[in-house]
């Protein structure tokens, strides 16, 4: 009795101290401890979200992400290391099986050092690339730190990502949209085409490259990629919705870019603030689920006939053809440290198919304005179903970019009518001439069976007949 | 048995009673096809005839039972055509209902139709082993069954 009271209370705890939806137990994968106090803005950051730090070496012999096959953190920050690799404790396929189960993982990427075979091949089963010669760095001739980098051109000055595509949420935009971001020393990547999974988060300016610093030419033949062909910052969420990004460049995450003042080259006179530390806790928040994490609460369907009073069955397994169906779900975002009612973005919509094999009804959810509450929004739709019977399923697929996966549903049978629920034929005019055919026949009918019975042949051997009848 | 013994007498009885209807009704066709004579061709004039001799041999060699079967036929097409004419003009919505209207008006005519064959007494060697009042029995009992039918059916 006492050990569930202690279970219980210790979930209570949990869920109090967690403020991201999926933990807040955060490894921090770095090689130089020494390193850490160049980004103690960025943690104190993390730490002031309520999670709890865990700075390991990859060579440490006690690091391990899995311990008796669970997961030992919810969250990876990957800084990349100086040596050759991660080590045994961090092989691609450990780290696949950690978003596998469901934990995530923010990869930072340096040009100062080859980026490791292990990272590569990692990134490569997500499809993103990287440059082939590892020491691979971003650089814009136009759109550059002057203050920085005015004779390497290599801080690279991006305005604060768009959104996606219209209907997209965009997560990453800062505070005031000419935000602009310093983006140093980076390593582009190439997404590839196939995965629906991945998207870009931040991409390069059209003007930009990238670019070998050993190469000793004067021009760059056949760079490897160039423009908004580079992602700078790019993001995969899975089917499990856990979330990987890479951070094309580390040095965004120490304090002096946090808060450095840039200068463009053809910008008149003022130097702006970066908008790195809004974009690096936007960036962090997403990746450890903070923000863009959806959340189904009760989902209803019933009929509409006599739901006014109260009456209808909630949730029935059988429905009939053509009857009037209200079908309901509730759907809450999580916003940083509570579940907020989750509206879509512009241009966007919450669909509900009604599917046998193939969708007979999609139709779009509507906010209802009596079941929102503070923290959800109530969408609901009504719709009468198909005049075709068979296992049908209300699904609520709502994926999109940044959106943790919605995929909801709810099987019913759809009957056809019963013998008794057809209109009896005397409540349609239309029937009247054959009700009336069928009791005419009838009387007449009758009449004639009196007829026969009355024009019975008179028979001269009545009585006789009589007898033999009586035998 | 039974027919048998009343086979002979309802000839008789019926043609007894066919001579009087057969005195006032041969009047009527003879003036119309008189009419008809003065007014158009000779081959007219003999349809007309033949018609006549045809109604005459009719009304006059049939007996009274099978002229009442023949007489609600013909009351049960003239149904039977109604309905019919109302589904093309109107549609056939309720379809169930034209099913069983017109389904009862046609078996009922079928049902009608047999009882007629088995009276009949020029059938009487085909069904020597039934008699009228047997023939008669299963007619009321089948249609009943086809009103009970058709009145469910429809709804």
């Amino acid at each position: 009795m006492q050990l569930p009271v202690a279970f219980l209370l210790l979930c209570l705890l949990g869920i109090v101290q967690a403020l991201s939806t999926a933990g807040n137990r955060l490894l921090v994968v770095i090689e130089e401890l020494a390193d850490k106090d160049k980004y103690s803005t960025f943690w104190s950051d993390l730490e002031s979200r309520g999670y709890n730090l865990d700075f390991e070496s990859p060579k440490s012999e006690k690091l391990t992400l899995f311990q008796h096959g669970e997961r030992v953190y919810d969250h990876v920050l990957l800084l990349p290391p100086k040596s050759k690799g991660l080590g045994p404790s961090l092989t691609p396929k450990i780290l696949m099986d950690f978003i596998n189960g469901d934990g995530n993982i923010l990869l930072a990427l340096a040009s100062d050092a080859p980026t490791p075979t292990a990272i590569v091949s990692l990134l490569l089963e997500f499809d993103i690339h990287l440059p082939s010669d590892r020491n691979a760095l971003v650089v814009d001739h136009f759109n550059h730190d002057t203050i920085s980098a005015s004779d390497k051109h290599d801080v690279v000055l991006v305005p604060a990502p768009k959104a996606l595509r219209p209907g997209a949420k965009n997560f990453f935009a800062g505070q005031s949209p000419d935000t602009t971001l310093a983006f140093p020393r980076g390593m582009g990547q190439v997404l590839g085409n196939e995965s629906p999974l991945l998207h870009p988060i931040l991409r390069a300016p059209s003007s930009a490259y990238s670019y070998n610093p050993k190469d000793q030419s004067e021009t760059v033949e056949d760079p490897f990629a160039v423009g908004q062909q580079l992602a700078l910052v790019s993001a995969l969420q899975a089917r499990n919705s856990a979330r990987f990004t890479v951070l094309g460049s580390l040095e965004m995450l120490e304090n002096k870019w946090f808060d450095a003042k840039v200068k463009a080259p053809g910008a008149s006179g003022e130097k702006t603030t970066t908008g790195n530390r809004d974009f690096a806790k936007a960036l962090s928040a997403w990746t450890f689920q903070e923000i863009g994490v959806l959340k189904v609460g009760n989902v209803e369907h019933h009929l509409n006939e006599g739901a006014d009073q109260g009456l209808v069955e909630l949730n029935p397994k059988i429905y009939r053809i053509k009857s009037d169906v209200t079908f309901s779900i509730e759907l809450s975002e999580y916003n940083y440290d509570h579940w907020a009612p989750f509206t879509p973005p512009a241009k966007d919509a919450v669909q509900l198919e009604f599917s046998m094999l193939s969708p007979f009804h999609r139709l779009a959810l509507t906010p209802s304005s009596s079941g929102t509450s503070s923290n959800s929004t109530l969408y609901t739709t009504s719709f009468t179903v198909p005049d075709q019977h068979g296992i049908f399923k209300f699904e609520v697929n709502y994926k999109r970019p940044f959106f943790t996966y919605i995929d909801e549903t709810r099987e019913v049978t759809v009957r056809h009518y019963a013998h008794d629920e057809w209109p009896r034929s005397f409540a349609i005019s239309g029937a009247w001439t054959w009700i009336a055919g069928i009791w005419v026949t009838v009387a007449g009918w009758l009449a004639f069976v009196a007829l026969w019975l009355w024009s019975a042949p008179v028979r001269s051997s009545g009585p006789a007949d009589k007898a033999k009848k009586t035998q | 048995m039974a027919p048998k013994r009343s086979g002979p007498s309802t000839p008789t009885s019926s043609s007894a009673n066919l001579k009087s209807l057969s005195s006032s009704s041969s009047n009527s066709p003879s003036t119309s096809a008189g009419s008809s004579l003065s007014g158009s061709a000779a081959s007219n004039t003999d349809a007309t005839v033949i018609l006549n001799h045809v109604w005459n041999r009719y009304v006059q060699n049939t007996p009274q039972r099978t002229k009442l079967l023949d007489a609600f036929l013909g009351f049960l097409v003239a149904v039977g055509v109604v309905q019919f004419a109302y589904c093309v003009l109107a549609g056939n919505y309720p379809f169930n209902a034209f099913l069983s209207g017109f389904s009862a008006t046609v078996g009922q005519f079928v049902l009608t139709t047999s009882l007629r064959m088995q009276t009949n007494k020029e059938n009487e060697k085909e069904f020597s082993s039934v008699s009228d009042e047997r023939a008669f029995a299963d007619y009321v009992f089948g249609s009943l069954l086809l009103h009970f039918f058709c009145v469910n059916f429809i709804n």
